[in-house]
């Protein structure tokens, strides 16, 4: 690991830690990557850099739980999208090894106050979303800085995840691929579920016979390296699996109806893996069923339609608070590429619709740690963790904020991206 | 039974008439001859020659006549396609057919798209078609049938649905209108997705207006260059234009009540008589009085919404598809009482049970017993011109009729016999119950499906 040289001394501001009580007029003290102090009255060690912090507030940075970054940098132009490879089960492909340091996108979350995200590779060989059919097993999604000089570097787990795109029942996919309304179906030949529910059922009852099978292959493979018989070949597709196998790495599961996430909950079970079940919808429905078993979820787009078009307008922007009712551990995820600067919107909306402030603080932040396993050393401010930190002229769930400083693993990283740099070379157009 | 008897004459004895036209003869005779109404009364002779029906305990009405239809074609999809966007029940296409009259993706109006305005569906029925003898079963001697594949299907003919040699003895009437299908009925289907134009509502709409438009010059054109075609380039000829021009009506479709109000908007801009069909939304008040206000008539698809057999469990119905599956079959009613003028349409249903339930909906739901016969006999012989030839029982009207004991929309009530054209038929008995399913098209039949229970037929 890289770590900042330089020790920094963040003086006289209020830390909101996540995990604790704010502390009013305190200083932070950060030292080779880590948080090395925080207190009243502390003396700055020599030869540190002092950051007058006086009506500024110290916050963990944020991050993002369901993002595409550093794999896809202009969505419609295939040439700057890595995203995933063809294939049903690609469990062995790595999204971190794909990681552009330099892709535009960090810089722009960066200023917004994001200082790691969740990458995910998804299907669609080479071209994106939805090139490559179907996929069950897209990779392993990697947790990441926002800032590093090399995707080795940005690295806080190479492997935070195993991406499962659980089959959907009745083409409805996630938010957003959610039903159409029926004035929109009428106009599609052949939607409407064309070919009938029973048809759809077929299909997904076949589809998930497909991923327990996968499955049962990598545990019979997992045995036979166990025993090392002779003549054992190795497969890195089915080695990928182990550790997901053993409970190692989590099953990211991208499942959106109560149903599907229903048989998806029974699949781990049986399959003794853990899970993180990513954009759910329904969560009134399936809450009780998360909280019983101690499955967190990461929750996608707040500001989105309803479903249906009787739902409730506030459908989607009610389900973190329907979340938090039911006790299901949770966070934030935009799932957009271009929007994951908006991460504290989100939180903030769901605020709006009867979240709790602190809630979606540690939603997208403490929350996300320590769902994807790293909940000692990022998420918030705490002495010996990652300094992963910003320092804001307000909440950072304000629009109206500003972040001033941002701190990942100690160094402070240039609040500057392309907006920035055209902004600076046009006001200075004479 | 398919095969008819002829006689000179037949006299139904001492029966009940329901003349539709007229006030109801309790107990009278009808004498048919020649195909032809002879006569009808209370006190008219049986004539020594006729074959005499003893009519005690039966009723007499006029033949059924569906008022836009696809039986006596051959195979085919159901006039439901027909009906396009109405509702997901009715969106089956037809799009094999549509594919082959636009073999390339159409760039423009130029190329014509989805267009056989100049086919004549009297050229193409038969009596072993689709549907003639089930639907004469069920108490129906004609139907008005049209062609319904593309955006301008082509020209339709009022019928007899008898069962003979030739499709030529069973046309009354042809052509009898222009059927223009408005939304995603074929070709490459929508929303960009390289079927060619039209693709979208606008487009159809602008296709339908051009058409017009183009139709309108190409008139101007022909008939200055027939009037003197020296030094003048003669005109191209164009059967697409010939096809419009050659038709007295257009039908054109309108489910919902925003349809309606654009379709009278449309139509205005098209200056040509028109008709609409489909109907579903006509339960609205809105709907009626747009409808009385344009004094159109609107044909109504009987063939009310369902629930999905195979939906989705976890899919919740709108408040609107189920205010729409509740009154739908109110609009009838509805229609009457705002005095708009309409008739009733089959709209794939088939079976003498399904056609039977389907009346019963719409009286169940307000529609008088008499306004509900008028709207399959007399009312659709006046939307389409024919009212001087059929509808009713009167005299020198062709000898259409329905024998029945009972009331013709009850369920219990046996069609004893059938006259079209002053041939007698009995009906076939009733297959038993489930044993067809094609009174319902299943909104994801596909093509090939269709084509293979028209075959079944």
């Amino acid at each position: 690991m890289v770590l900042s040289a330089e020790t920094i001394v963040i003086r006289n501001a209020d830390v909101y830690p996540v995990t604790g009580a704010a502390m009013m007029g305190v200083t932070v003290i950060l030292q080779d990557g880590k948080i090395a102090e925080i207190g009243a009255k502390l003396l700055p060690p020599k030869g540190a850099r002092i950051i007058e912090g006086k009506g500024l507030r110290v916050y963990p940075g944020m991050i993002d739980s369901g993002t595409e970054l550093g794999l896809s940098e202009v969505s419609s132009t295939r040439e700057t999208v890595d995203t995933g490879e063809i294939g049903e089960f690609m469990p062995q492909l790595r999204a971190l090894s794909a990681v552009n340091p330099e892709s535009e996108h960090f810089g722009v979350v960066r200023v917004n106050g994001i200082t790691s995200v969740m990458t995910y590779p998804a299907s669609g060989g080479g071209g994106g979303r939805g090139g490559g059919g179907s996929q069950h097993i897209s990779g392993q999604a990697a947790l990441i800085h926002t800032d590093g000089w090399t995707w080795e570097d940005m690295a806080v787990d190479r492997s935070a995840a195993m991406h499962l795109i659980f089959p959907s029942l009745g083409g409805r996919g996630g938010r957003g691929g959610g039903m159409a309304p029926d004035a929109i179906l009428d106009m599609i030949p052949g939607a409407a579920g064309a070919a009938g529910f029973t048809a759809a059922k077929r299909t997904y009852d076949a589809q998930v016979a497909k991923i327990v099978a996968f499955f049962d292959e990598a545990r019979q493979y997992q045995k036979e390296r166990a025993a090392n018989a002779p003549g054992f070949k190795r497969d890195l597709k089915l080695e990928a699996m182990i550790p997901v196998l053993e409970g190692k790495v989590p099953l990211a599961v991208s499942a959106s109806r109560a149903s599907v996430i229903h048989d998806a909950i029974a699949f781990a079970e049986k399959q003794k893996v853990k899970i993180v079940i990513l954009q759910p919808r329904d969560i009134a429905k399936v809450g009780a069923e998360l909280k019983a078993k101690n499955i967190p979820v990461i929750l996608g787009r707040v500001l989105a339609l309803p479903d249906t078009e009787d739902s409730p307008y506030d459908e989607a922007f009610t389900q973190p608070a329907e979340a938090y009712k039911a006790g299901v551990k949770f966070a934030f995820g935009t799932f957009n590429n271009e929007f994951v600067r908006n991460l504290p919107y989100q939180a903030a909306t769901a605020v709006g619709f009867g979240l709790p402030y602190d809630e979606a603080l540690k939603a997208v932040t403490i929350n996300a740690a320590q769902i994807w396993g790293h909940g000692n050393e990022i998420g918030s401010v705490e002495k010996g963790k990652v300094a992963d930190l910003i320092v804001t002229t307000g909440d950072p769930l304000e629009i109206t904020t500003q972040v001033k400083y941002l701190f990942i693993k100690g160094k402070e990283v240039p609040l500057v991206n392309k907006q920035t740099r055209l902004y600076e070379k046009y006001m200075s157009r004479q | 039974m398919a095969f008819a008897q002829s006689h000179p004459a037949v006299a139904i004895h001492n029966a009940k008439i329901v003349t539709v036209s007229g006030s109801v003869i309790n107990k009278g005779t009808v004498v048919v001859r020649n195909g032809l109404i002879d006569a009808v009364g209370e006190n008219v002779a049986v004539p020594p020659d006729a074959m005499l029906v003893e009519g005690e305990g039966l009723t007499v009405y006029p033949g059924l006549i569906d008022s836009l239809s696809n039986w006596g074609q051959a195979g085919g999809a159901s006039a439901a396609a027909a009906a396009g966007r109405g509702g997901r029940g009715t969106t089956a296409a037809a799009p094999a057919a549509a594919a082959a009259v636009t073999a390339a993706p159409a760039r423009g109006p130029e190329d014509r798209p989805q267009t056989t305005s100049w086919l004549k569906i009297a050229d193409e029925v038969s009596p072993t078609g689709r549907g003639v003898e089930t639907a004469r079963s069920a108490g129906f001697t004609s139907a008005v049938t049209f062609p319904t594949r593309g955006i301008f299907g082509g020209q339709g003919a009022v019928i007899d649905l008898i069962s003979g040699e030739k499709g030529a003895e069973m046309i009354v009437a042809s052509p009898t209108g222009q059927y223009i299908a408005i939304g995603r009925t074929g070709g490459g289907g929508g929303g960009g997705m390289g079927g060619g134009f039209p693709s979208s509502l606008m487009g159809y709409i602008a296709y339908v207006r051009q058409i017009y438009l183009d139709a309108e010059h190409y008139k101007l054109v022909k008939d200055a260059y027939a009037a003197n075609p020296n030094g003048m380039t003669r005109p191209e000829y164009d059967r697409a234009l010939e096809g419009v021009l050659e038709s007295k009506r257009i039908l054109l479709p309108a489910n919902r009540l925003v349809e309606i109000d654009r379709m009278i908007h449309l139509a205005a801009d098209l200056k040509q008589p028109y008709i609409l069909y489909g109907g579903r939304e006509a339960y609205r008040p809105e709907a009626a009085a747009l409808l009385k206000k344009a004094n159109i008539a609107l044909l109504v698809s009987m063939r009310w919404p369902e629930k999905n057999r195979d939906a989705d469990p976890d899919d919740v119905d709108s408040v609107r598809t189920l205010e729409t599956r509740d009154k739908a079959a109110s609009a009838p009613a509805m229609l009457q009482k705002a005095g708009v003028k309409f008739a009733l349409y089959s709209d794939g249903l088939e079976a003498s049970r399904d056609l039977k339930a389907a009346v019963k909906k719409a009286i169940d739901a307000g529609l008088s017993r008499e306004d509900a016969l008028r709207a399959l006999t007399l009312s659709p012989a006046e939307i389409f011109g024919v009212a001087d030839r059929m509808g009713s029982i009167e005299k020198g009207k062709i000898g259409n009729l329905v024998v029945t004991r009972g009331d013709i929309f009850e369920n219990s009530t046996k069609v004893e016999m059938v006259f079209v054209d002053g041939r007698k038929y009995v009906p076939a008995p009733e297959t038993p119950a489930g044993g067809r399913g094609a009174a319902t098209d299943d909104p994801g039949r596909n093509q090939a499906e269709v084509n293979q229970a028209g075959v079944k037929q």
